[in-house]
């Protein structure tokens, strides 16, 4: 089964991310799964989404088990902190994980504070879309179709 | 499994790279990256201990043109194949679209590929997953080294279900068999995908995040 995000959710989503960006001064703030699919992304860094949203998520997922180690149920959040720049992951439900970059021109507490309304918020969103009902735009019910001219994966021309 | 994001218009697959220890899944993923358009590709991440052996994943995502109106990404991930590394398995497999399996092909290696199979079986299924339904193919690698098992006595070890799958004799540092494997996998992945999506979207449209 695919995970589905129309438009509407993806509005949503992106609202709460752009207030997170500017309340906490952050670079970029990233929504993923735990597969490492990036649900929805903010920011103006130049960094890969779908590398960070890949490491993020195995990142979040060792921090799990050695809080299951420990006998945690979680570790709910998770700081990298570097001299210019540090990371902030923080859980949002069991399947999801937002993820902040911040120079060490943001502070990192308000990072954390500012993180835990939006949490909230994306987690009612996520619920939402979950057991909501579907109302998909005329443009989200269409089928889709393979490209007339797919192309898979080729060889680079010499 | 699989995401589609309408507003940016784009859907995410995951490929994940199987095998035991040693069996070439890195290797795939270095030819790819040196041997595809570098307009299909991003780079390719490793992390690996100071011997080059996948301690956690390697990573490199894929862009093509399959689907009309969407951008379509592949995902390809590969796991650490080394026993002791079960958890981060379990972890890279969570929401996989497709699998190839990368066996290698020596006489000497034979117990660790059916190991690493039925490994693959029981994570898969720890996540109510399951190969009869999870499109995959075999990749037999290593065929130009010696004393290599013949390839229909690897299909009886390691294909030898109720429905064969694709499989593929290949020399991973060269690059034969890596892009047939890659390709086919993915035709599968989207095969399933216009099945799936499709017929939901002849009846009720759901709207889902499971």
């Amino acid at each position: 089964m695919a995970q589905i995000l129309h438009e509407k959710d993806s509005v949503r989503l992106r609202k709460v991310l752009v207030q997170l960006l500017a309340r906490s001064e952050s670079d970029d703030c990233l929504l993923c799964d735990s597969g490492g699919h990036v649900l929805a992304l903010e920011g103006a860094s130049k960094h890969d989404p779908f590398l960070i949203s890949a490491l993020g998520a195995g990142i979040f997922g060792a921090s799990r088990e050695l809080a299951r180690m420990l006998g945690e149920n979680e570790f709910s959040a998770v700081l990298h902190q570097g001299e210019h720049r540090s990371i902030f992951l923080r859980a949002v439900d069991a399947d999801t994980l937002l993820v902040m970059i911040f120079s060490r021109s943001a502070n990192v507490g308000l990072v954390k504070l500012y993180s835990t309304p939006a949490v909230d918020d994306l987690r009612q969103i996520l619920a939402d879309i979950q057991h909501g009902p579907s109302v998909p735009g005329p443009e989200d019910s269409r089928p889709f179709v393979l490209s007339p001219d797919a192309q898979l994966f080729s060889l680079r021309k010499e | 499994m699989s995401f589609v994001n309408f507003k940016k218009k784009e859907v995410q697959f995951k490929l994940v790279y199987y095998g035991p220890g040693l069996c070439g899944k890195t290797t795939n993923l270095q030819v790819i990256h040196r041997l595809i358009n570098p307009e299909a590709r991003g780079d390719l991440t490793s992390i690996a201990t100071a011997g080059e052996r996948t301690l956690f994943f390697d990573f490199m995502p894929l862009v093509a043109n399959a689907i009309e109106g969407f951008q379509t990404r592949f995902q390809l991930y590969t796991v650490p194949g080394q026993v002791m590394y079960n958890l981060t398995r379990r972890m890279v497999l969570r929401g996989v679209d497709g699998v190839v399996f990368v066996a290698d092909s020596q006489w000497s290696k034979m117990s660790e590929n059916v190991e690493s199979f039925a490994n693959l079986e029981e994570n898969l299924r720890l996540q109510s997953e399951t190969l009869q339904t999870l499109p995959h193919v075999l990749q037999y690698n290593k065929r130009d080294l010696p004393d290599v098992a013949p390839v229909h006595f690897m299909e009886f070890m390691l294909n030898n279900g109720a429905v064969r799958q694709s499989s593929f004799p290949a020399v991973a540092t060269t690059g034969e068999g890596v892009f047939e494997a890659l390709n086919m996998v993915a035709r599968l992945v989207l095969h399933k995908f216009m099945t799936v999506h499709n017929r939901k979207e002849e009846g009720a449209c759901e709207l889902a995040l499971v």
